[in-house]
Order: structure tokens, then C-alpha cells, then sequence
């Protein structure tokens, strides 16, 4: 080739060169922008985005998580002490309560403050006041609020129900708006900072609701000013603020330290194995520790794996594909390539119930008769859990007789009751189908198996297939649409179907209330479980505090459902965590997540090896 | 010219009706209000929610009512599954994140990939071709999920780790221009790579189809050099399988690529179409269905015009 003719190839490849340059450069531009200054919490949040930050319209976990860094409760949990136990938060006691354990006496901490806010005159946060307590409470019965909380208050305060009917009913025979300023019999307002609750009868649980994030106090100013975008735009007591711009939708939400946050400090309660792993070193501190809180979406979990191994973010749940490569899968121990960066591993058991239920108004498998009783027990001894534990969980779950998970009064044991069901042990199943009429599974129809068709269920029910083939009992899978599996179950169509119960508060009531027959589907008793005495029991306990008598009567109704087999089951999941070594004060739990105000950083990316 | 346009247009509106129709029809085979409010749902609220989005009306209704909102550009109906947020602003700020990825994905396979079909056309039946058909095979056969988690994985994760230098984001978009090679440009490599194989084997076959054409044995005969029958003639004649090849995608560039948006953490449209499936939200469903219809519609209309300014026969037919 003479010179001429090289000559546009060279322009050619300059041009390309310097545009690869440009390029470079930009992105490295980008780069700069990485490092922030101040103290920086970088935190997965593994789904697209929370749904809304208003208190009544949430529901998941992930709602849970943004929300309650900028909404408050009554009451908190205690951030180091297990079993969970709470502790005031909005309240600068906790509160007294009668002796019949229906008055409830609160008295609100002084001086708390809503986040400034242009809702506010010269847009100045102010002072926290009984009145919003009972609004933010009020609003859980606004149907136009579309809530889907309502039913931590059902039939617990007095007057409370009848004013939702009365209110709901007004706003749809359009003779008037939900009028917030109606009275409610059990609200009594004492002065601005102290009021009573009177209850229908005893509810045990009340307390554990009132730190649940859907009963967090809002202002009325901001509801009022924000209408349909106050779910986007939160105006609370907590310690981070959120600001609607720092809100990028399915990328990631900025919280900012409130700078006028009321005196919160580090907890000096703790557990004696706290002091070894650090998490004791800045009680008496004030709070928050951090000046910001960057939450950061994950759809999927490889970017996330990823990015927690790039210390992008500070720490991580162990995605079931990634199990292997964090821990070695005999001794379940932290790789020692981990290891030497620094990086420590939590686990926590979730208040997990994970079953195969059956439709106790089934004509195949439902009923109470010997027969029927006798199919389900003997469809659950031929199932065996601890092959699916092994064979999609890396064996880390827990397999449990009852509905009771681990770490809740009424767990039995080492997780075996006396009364089980629970298998593998073929023999007795096939007893058992014989002497319901089906030896060696002859004359059994197939059943009708439904379950979603997400993670691995297919492969599941190829499992479950197989087991089951054993004793000669055929299912017929129906793997279909999540919303489908709720429709048939909820429609009753489903004869035996695939679920879960994660607790939303710590106590097994929450999982026995799954078995009460007024609960029945659309429920959340999916199994259609009506047994009069197992009714009257759980009436019984819903209003007993903690005692061994209320413990004795837990057991009981266990057993009682696991000699009843409305579901096969059970397992609780265990989640593990890894974390970078900067991180400090992170102690794991899955019961509450107002916990980033406790946490601490210090220097980004600097792994012990490195230094 | 403007007779056709408008006889297209008419062609095309009772089509375009009839896709508001069934796609309206299908969202309500299950009840969108019971499958949203999940299992705790009483028939109350059911009955209460249908009636505060005007579900309780007759079907007819519900479509005359669909239908006026779209013609007057009226995307206000908010989201269930964000409750204060618009569909039309799902819909205004999920565009440009997908077109960040589009267009250059496009724009570089387009011309990659027209290169290296007349590359490969050129050199027909010898080992250059042969070996660019293989590339190209080899290109199709590996699915688009493989070179994400390669890509990721040694193109963002691997250098930060090797060099401390974040070239590429694991995840994540930022708006403006100076963050989108930080942002995009893996996905839009990723995006070029997986497209590459197909564009390449068809542009081949196109140019290769031309090449027994009349007009270039004429061009060759008259002593026209064999590269500037390629790279004037046979291209200029090969721009309409061109211009159809390109027209096909246009719509694609709205929806955007579902799977690289998801894997990247990349807001755009087909990502904002998927979560609101999952999580059945019926009003984003319905109006960015019925927008991508629209947009089809209007892709299509185009690709005839352009037809038919190329060869008026196509017009005249």
C-alpha cells in the first residue's frame, strides 16, 4: 500500500482513539463521583423499590426498611438483646397498664420534632403532640387510604371499629368526608403529650404492633399538603430525612442525618457476647452515627454480590447460588479467602413457616374423619424435608414439627414434638394410606398440587413428586402465577398447595392466629383449619401476656394441628450475611429495621490484607 | 405521497382499536383488584377499590373511557403498586434511560454490522467470510444472559478488583451525559455483541443476494471496481432490506431490553413494564401496553412511507 492510501485509515484510527479517550475520561469523571464525603452507609436493599413511604399503604419488608428511617413508632425494639423485648421510642416510658391490661396510660417523649417541611409554617418541624398519634391510628381505617393494615387494629381498641364503619359508610353514601376529628371511645387525649388507649379486651399483641412500621405518626400538615404524593414525599420524626429528589426510582433512595433528631443514644443494654464482637464501643453515643443513608436496589443478585465484593456496598445477604463460594460447603465456615479481608458472617433464623398446606374443605383431603386424617398424615410422613433442605438450601434451614418456628415460645425442642407427622418414614406412611382406605395408594385419585411458579418450585415439585411416589400417592403439579396461586387458594380450589408465613411480630399467636376459623380464606388461615376447641383456645391466648400457662396452652393447640395435618411442613429459612470490615455495630436481625441508626463506618475499601 | 399516508393511517386505526380491545380484554380475565390487594382481602375492600378506579363500570365504558384518555394524551391515572406516582411520569422518565441504551446499541450494530456483512460478502466462500460467518454463528448461539454475567463480571468487577480503576458500573444509571460510558456502555457493548450475529448473517445474505443482481454485472462490465460496487452501488440498492431491518427495531428501542435493564439496575421502559406485571399493576400495564401498540403502529407507518419514497411502486400498488 503506497502512502495515499494508508492516509484515511490513520485519520480513521485517530478519530477512533481519541473518542475511546473521550470515553475513558468520562468515565473516570464518573468515577470521581463515587467518593462522597462524611460518614456514608452504602446498604443493599434486594428488591426494585419500597412502594410507598406512607405508613398505611406499606406492607413489605422493603417498605419496612425505607420507611422506619424516617417514620417513628411508640416503640422500638432493643437493638442488642435477644429474644426481641421493646423499649419506648416516641414514648418516654413505656407505658403503664391496669390491671385488667385494657387502659393503656402513655406518655409522649417532649420535644420531638417533625423533620422541617414546607407542610409546616416557615417550614419548621413541629413538636410531636398526642393528636397525632390518634390521626396517624386513624388513618389505618380510611378506606381512601387504601390501607393494608387495618387488621392490626381490628377489634382491638374500643369504639375503633365502629368509628371505621361509620366513616367508611358516611364517605360512600357521600353524606360526608372521613372526619378525623370524630371521637373514639378508647382514644382519650389527657394533654398533648399524655393519652390513654382503652382496649376491648386484653390483646397481647397490641404492644408488639405498636412497633410495627404501619402505626408510625405522621403529621397531618404533610398528608394534608402532599394528598397523593405523601407516600413519596415522608415527612416524619426519624433520624434520616428523605428528600423527594433523593428518591431515583428503582435505583437507589439518599437519607440525610436529621439534624434536629431527638436525643436518641446507643443502647448500654446488651448481651454478654455482644462486648466481644465490638457492639458495645459507642454506647451512650448519640444517634445516628452516620451522616447519610444510601439504599441501593438490586433486582438481581449477581450486581449485588458483586458490588458487596467491591465494597460498593457494606454488607450483603448470601444469595443461595453464591452460598459456595462464601462458605465452604461441608462445615458451612466462612471461605478463608473471606476471611483475610476481614469480612464476618451473620446468620439469623427467620420467624419462618414454611409448608405445604392441604384445603381442610377438600372432598379428597379435607375433613376431621379418620380417613382423611389418616391420607394427610401419611402424605406427610412420606415427605422428606430434609432432602429439600439439603438439595436447594445448602442444608442451612431448619426442619420443625408445627407451625411455631424457631426461637418463639412453643418451638418444640431440638424442633421435634412428641406428636409428629413429620417424615421420612415410609413404612408408617403406608400404613397409615392403608388404613385410610388406600393400600399401596390403590383407589387414590392424583392430587391436585398448586404452586408459584418462582425460584426453584419446579424443581420442587419434581422432588415432591418423586417422594410421594414412594408410597404410590400421585400429584398432579399445577405450577402457575403467584396471584393465581392466591386466587385458587383463596378461592378454595386448590386441594394442596405450596406457601409460606413469615411472622409479623414475635410471637407464635401471629402463626397459630393461621389455624383460627374465622380467619378462613380469603383469610389468612388458607388451610380452612374449623375446629371449635382450637377457636376457643386461641381466643384464649390472644389476650393471655407471656406465661408458662399461656406457653402450655401454645403447645397444645400445636399438637392439636399437627394430629390434624392441615399442612406438611415445616421449615423456617436462616439467612446468612456477609460484612465488609468497615461496617461497625451490625448485628443481624430480621424482626425490625430501624436498626441503620445504630450503625457506624469507617474507611471505605480498606481490607486488613491490604494495609 | 400524502393520500398514502393517510390511507395507512385509516388502515391501521380499527387495528389499533382492536389491540386496545384485547389487551383491555386479557388484564380483565382475573379480577386486576383481587389479584393487586393479594390475600388479605376482604370482598369490601375489592368492591370499594373497583369502584375508586371505575372497574365497576360496564366493560364498554371502561374501553370509551381507555380510549379518550390516550387520545387526549391523558396519562395521570396513578400507579397501584406506587401509590403518587403518575403513569405518564413512569412512562417520561423510564424513555430516556432505554433509549440510552438503544439508540447506540442500534446505531453501532447497524453500521458494525453492515461493514461486516459486505466484508464478509466480499470475500465470499473464502476464509475471511468463513470465518466471520463463524464469529457470527457462534454470536447467536450464546444467550444474551451469558454475556451479562461475563460482561459484569470481568468487564466491572474484574478491573475494579485488578486495577482499583471502576471503568464500567456493576450496576446503576445516572442521567447525563458525562456518566453514560461510565454507565451504559457495557450494556450497549453487551447489547452490539448479542445483535451483531444476527444483523451480520442477514446484511451477508442481503449484499450477497445484490451481488447476482443485473445492475452489478452491468457496473463490472462497464470496468467499475469490485469495491466500488460494493460500497456504491449494491449498497445504495440494498438500503430497502436495510431500511426494513432497521424499522423492525425501532419499536424495540422504546421497550428497550428487558433483560440488560434488569441485570444493570437500568430504569427503562421494559423494566418499568416487567415490575408492573410482577406486581400487577393493572393501570401502568394497561397504558404501556397501549403505547407500545401505538408506537408499532406508527413504526410500521413510517416503513411504508419509507417504502414507498424508495420505490413509488410500492405506492402506486
Amino acid at each position: 500500500m503506497n502512502k495515499t492510501q494508508h492516509t484515511p485509515s490513520v485519520k480513521w484510527l485517530a478519530r477512533t482513539l481519541h473518542i475511546a479517550a473521550v470515553l475513558a475520561l468520562l468515565a473516570c469523571s464518573s468515577c470521581s463521583r463515587i467518593d462522597e464525603e462524611g460518614k456514608v452507609l452504602r446498604l443493599p436493599l434486594r428488591a426494585d423499590d419500597p412502594k410507598s413511604l406512607d405508613p398505611v399503604q406499606g406492607s413489605t419488608v422493603y417498605d419496612n426498611k425505607a420507611t422506619c428511617q424516617v417514620y417513628e413508632t411508640l416503640v422500638q425494639y432493643k437493638y442488642l438483646i435477644r429474644p426481641p423485648e421493646l423499649e419506648p421510642l416516641l414514648l418516654s416510658e413505656m407505658p403503664t397498664i391496669s390491671e385488667d391490661r385494657l387502659t393503656y396510660h402513655f406518655k409522649l417523649k417532649p420535644g420531638v420534632l417533625f423533620h422541617d417541611d414546607p407542610c409546616f409554617p416557615d417550614g419548621k418541624g413541629r413538636e410531636l403532640v398526642t393528636d397525632d398519634v390518634f390521626y396517624s391510628w386513624k388513618r389505618m381505617a380510611d378506606n381512601g387510604n387504601n390501607p393494608k393494615s387495618w387488621w392490626l387494629l381490628k377489634d382491638t381498641i374500643k369504639g375503633f371499629d365502629e368509628y371505621r364503619e361509620q366513616q367508611n359508610a358516611a364517605v360512600e353514601a357521600q353524606t360526608g368526608s372521613f372526619d378525623y376529628d370524630a371521637p373514639v371511645a378508647g382514644m382519650q387525649k389527657i394533654n398533648d403529650h399524655e393519652f390513654r388507649v382503652i382496649l376491648k379486651q386484653p390483646v397481647q399483641r397490641f404492644m408488639w404492633v405498636l412497633a410495627m412500621f404501619q402505626t408510625a405518626i405522621v403529621p397531618r400538615e404533610a398528608v394534608e399538603k402532599y394528598g397523593d404524593r405523601f407516600g413519596r414525599h415522608p415527612v416524619g420524626t426519624g433520624p434520616f430525612t428523605l428528600a423527594e429528589e433523593d428518591w431515583r426510582p428503582g435505583q437507589r433512595m439518599v437519607f440525610y442525618k436529621n439534624p434536629s433528631y431527638h436525643p436518641c443514644y446507643y443502647p448500654t443494654e446488651h448481651m454478654p457476647s455482644d462486648v466481644a464482637a465490638g457492639w458495645t464501643k459507642d454506647a451512650g453515643k448519640r444517634l445516628p452515627l452516620v451522616d447519610r443513608l444510601e439504599f441501593q436496589f438490586f433486582v438481581q443478585d449477581q450486581p449485588m454480590w458483586l458490588s458487596f465484593r467491591t465494597g460498593k456496598i457494606d454488607y450483603t445477604q448470601v444469595p443461595d447460588e453464591y452460598f459456595d463460594e462464601a462458605f465452604l460447603k461441608r462445615t458451612k465456615q466462612l471461605r478463608p479467602k473471606l476471611v483475610r479481608e476481614g469480612i464476618t458472617t451473620q446468620n439469623v433464623e427467620l420467624l419462618d413457616f414454611i409448608f405445604r398446606g392441604f384445603n381442610m374443605e377438600d372432598e379428597l383431603l379435607g375433613g376431621y374423619g379418620e380417613k382423611q386424617k389418616k391420607l394427610r398424615q401419611a402424605i406427610s410422613l412420606a415427605i422428606d424435608l430434609d432432602e429439600f433442605n439439603e438439595a436447594f438450601y445448602s442444608g442451612i434451614n431448619t426442619v420443625y414439627d408445627g407451625p411455631i418456628p424457631p426461637g418463639l415460645e412453643g418451638f418444640p425442642p431440638d424442633g421435634k414434638a412428641d406428636v409428629s407427622y413429620r417424615g421420612p418414614n415410609l413404612e408408617r406412611a403406608r400404613q397409615l394410606l392403608a388404613e385410610a382406605g388406600y393400600p399401596e395408594g390403590k383407589g387414590l385419585p392424583r392430587i391436585e398440587f398448586y404452586t408459584s411458579s418462582g425460584r426453584n418450585n419446579v424443581e420442587q415439585t419434581e422432588l415432591l413428586k418423586r417422594q410421594l411416589g414412594k408410597i404410590n400417592v400421585e400429584i398432579n403439579a399445577q405450577i402457575v402465577e403467584f396471584s393465581t396461586l392466591i386466587e385458587k387458594v383463596h378461592n378454595k380450589k386448590a386441594p394442596f398447595f405450596g406457601f409460606a408465613w413469615g411472622s409479623d411480630y414475635p410471637d407464635a399467636e401471629n402463626n397459630l392466629a393461621l389455624f383460627y376459623s374465622p380467619n378462613a380464606a380469603p383469610g389468612s388461615n388458607s388451610f380452612n383449619y374449623s375446629r371449635p376447641e382450637y377457636d376457643r383456645l386461641y381466643e384464649q391466648i390472644r389476650s393471655m401476656p407471656p406465661s408458662p400457662e399461656r406457653t402450655e396452652l401454645y403447645i397444645k393447640m400445636r399438637d392439636m394441628v399437627i394430629e390434624d395435618t392441615p399442612y406438611t411442613g415445616s421449615m423456617g429459612r436462616t439467612r446468612f450475611y456477609l460484612i465488609n470490615p468497615w461496617l461497625k455495630n451490625f448485628k443481624v436481625t430480621e424482626d425490625f429495621y430501624n436498626w441503620p441508626k445504630y450503625l457506624d463506618v469507617t474507611q471505605r475499601g480498606v481490607y486488613p490484607s491490604e494495609n | 405521497m400524502w393520500s398514502y399516508i393517510i390511507r395507512r393511517l385509516i388502515y391501521y386505526i380499527p387495528v389499533y382499536l382492536g389491540v386496545i380491545l384485547m389487551v383491555m380484554a386479557i388484564l380483565r380475565i382475573q379480577d386486576p383488584v383481587a389479584i393487586h390487594l393479594g390475600k388479605n382481602a376482604t370482598p369490601e375492600k375489592i368492591a370499594v377499590t373497583k369502584k375508586a378506579f371505575g372497574l365497576d363500570k360496564p366493560f364498554i365504558t371502561q374501553y370509551a373511557t381507555f380510549l379518550k384518555k390516550l387520545v387526549t394524551f391523558d396519562f395521570t391515572e396513578q400507579s397501584w403498586d406506587f401509590p403518587g406516582v403518575t403513569v405518564g411520569s413512569m412512562i417520561r422518565r423510564s424513555i430516556v434511560p432505554s433509549l440510552s441504551i438503544t439508540v447506540p446499541a442500534l446505531i453501532l450494530t447497524t453500521i458494525l454490522s453492515i461493514c461486516v456483512g459486505m466484508i464478509s460478502a466480499y470475500y465470499r466462500g473464502r476464509t475471511v467470510d468463513k470465518t466471520l460467518v463463524f464469529f457470527a454463528v457462534l454470536g447467536m448461539c450464546i444467550s444474551v444472559l451469558v454475556y451479562i454475567i461475563l460482561g459484569q463480571y470481568f468487564g466491572a468487577y474484574l478491573i475494579y478488583k485488578e486495577t482499583g480503576h471502576e471503568l464500567f458500573a456493576i450496576q446503576g444509571y445516572e442521567p447525563g451525559l458525562q456518566y453514560w460510558a461510565h454507565y451504559c456502555l457495557l450494556p450497549v457493548m453487551i447489547s452490539v455483541i448479542v445483535a451483531m450475529g444476527y444483523d451480520t448473517r442477514f446484511y451477508r445474505a442481503v449484499m450477497v443476494e445484490e451481488t447476482g443482481r443485473d445492475y452489478i454485472k452491468t457496473a463490472r462490465a462497464k470496468g467499475v471496481t469490485k469495491r466500488k460496487v460494493m460500497f456504491v452501488h449494491m449498497l445504495k440498492n440494498a438500503m430497502i432490506p436495510i431500511v426494513t431491518q432497521v424499522m423492525i427495531t425501532l419499536p424495540f428501542l422504546i421497550t428497550g431490553s428487558i433483560v440488560l435493564e434488569m441485570y444493570f439496575g437500568i430504569p427503562g421502559m421494559g423494566r418499568a413494564l416487567i415490575m408492573a406485571v410482577n406486581a400487577k399493576d393493572f393501570p401502568v400495564i394497561q397504558a404501556f401496553t397501549a403505547v407500545f401498540a401505538a408506537l408499532f403502529i406508527i413504526t410500521i407507518i413510517l416503513t411504508d412511507v419509507l417504502y414507498a419514497l424508495v420505490d413509488p411502486r410500492i405506492r402506486l400498488s
